[in-house]
């Protein structure tokens, strides 16, 4: 038997929570490092502003995003997975899922991409 | 006056009663090492002849009685009553169907086992003598071989739980015990099987499977040596 659109085997969805949680520990700790050991204190508007409008940092923000919206949906794509049996309910949460990880992937280049020190 | 351990054992008939309960008896401590087999027993035989539980070699190579004892899944006939906290709550095994009491319904449980083709497959012509290996080809199944089939793994898997297709923890191992054996030749039918939702990719590393098993066994090991294949062969 198998679930409602499921033809994949999930090995997929293994690995690849997997490597996306390994890019999301790698980001957190660059994170950590550059918030409070490269930059020189205090910590102001203008400076992180100006480090987060280059385009360098919107490209690596933009791989995080990708990334933890993968890790965050495909989880709960497993949690449905495990706990949801009925077809219907499985079409509907899982339709939700994309939803909302469209929504939260949109809001989230949008921001990025648009980010400019303000004066 | 010889002391004495309650034992909490579940109840359940299902010609009589709508729903189980729970029967203190008070099992008496004869000798030294007594194990909760030991007790079942006494409550069989001097107590109340009702109660089904199965056993047959008592010593932990049959596998029959696998039981969830103060929570934890384990034969009893090699648990030592004086090991646990009275008083010993005794329960079937979870997950699956109550036949009677103790007694569970292990179809389900076995027909996942033969699903992963449990025996040796092989397509080349047989040698003149055995299938010959090594004594480090042979090492490999060392963890693997050994399983009773008791079904403590299984039905200690919260997968195993809410996945009623998930082949568990014992059929995977199994499937291990053959995929890694260097005479066998079938390994690819049976990642056909277990490279599915309802085979290695449902387990969660949960590692409950490694505190159950009676023989000391690590299911969640050889699982995890089947998706290293399968991620191997795939990317």
């Amino acid at each position: 038997m198998k679930y409602f659109g499921s033809g994949r085997s999930g090995a997929f969805d293994w690995f690849f929570q997997r490597v996306s949680g390994i890019v999301l520990l790698v980001t957190l700790f660059l994170h950590f490092y550059v918030m409070h050991f490269a930059i020189e204190g205090p910590i102001t508007y203008e400076k992180v502003m100006v480090r987060l409008s280059s385009p360098g940092w919107k490209a690596l923000d933009i791989v995080f995003l990708i990334f933890a919206v993968y890790h965050a949906v495909n989880g709960f794509k497993l949690i449905i997975d495990d706990y949801v049996h009925s077809t219907v309910l499985r079409a509907v949460t899982i339709g939700l899922l994309w939803v909302m990880g469209i929504a939260f992937l949109t809001i989230g280049i949008m921001t990025i991409v648009n980010l400019r020190v303000q004066s | 006056m010889a002391e004495k351990v309650t034992f909490k054992v579940f109840r359940f008939n299902p010609e009589k009663d709508k729903k189980p309960y729970y029967q203190d008896f008070e099992v008496e401590i004869r000798k030294p090492g007594m194990m909760v087999l030991d007790g079942l027993n006494q409550i069989r035989w001097e107590m109340d002849g009702t109660l089904a539980f199965r056993r047959s070699c008592r010593e932990g190579v049959c596998g029959s009685d696998g039981l969830n004892i103060n929570g934890v899944n384990m034969l009893s006939c090699i648990t030592h009553i004086s090991d646990l906290k009275p008083p010993i709550v005794i329960q079937p095994l979870p997950s699956l169907p109550v036949v009677k009491d103790l007694v569970v319904d292990l179809t389900d449980f076995m027909n996942k086992f033969f699903l992963v083709k449990p025996y040796l497959i092989t397509y080349s012509p047989p040698p003149d003598k055995e299938r010959l290996q090594t004594p480090e080809e042979r090492k490999k199944l060392d963890g693997l071989y050994e399983c009773i089939l008791c079904a403590c793994c299984s039905t200690s898997c919260p997968s195993y739980w809410a996945d009623p297709e998930y082949l568990g923890p014992s059929a995977l191992l199994n499937s291990a015990r053959f995929i890694l054996d260097s005479r066998d030749e079938g390994a690819d039918e049976r990642f056909e099987i277990i490279n599915d939702r309802h085979g290695v990719w449902r387990c969660h590393t949960i590692l409950n499977c490694i505190e159950a098993c009676p023989k000391l066994l690590n299911p969640t090991e050889a699982i995890g040596e089947l998706k290293k294949i399968l991620i191997k062969k795939k990317f």
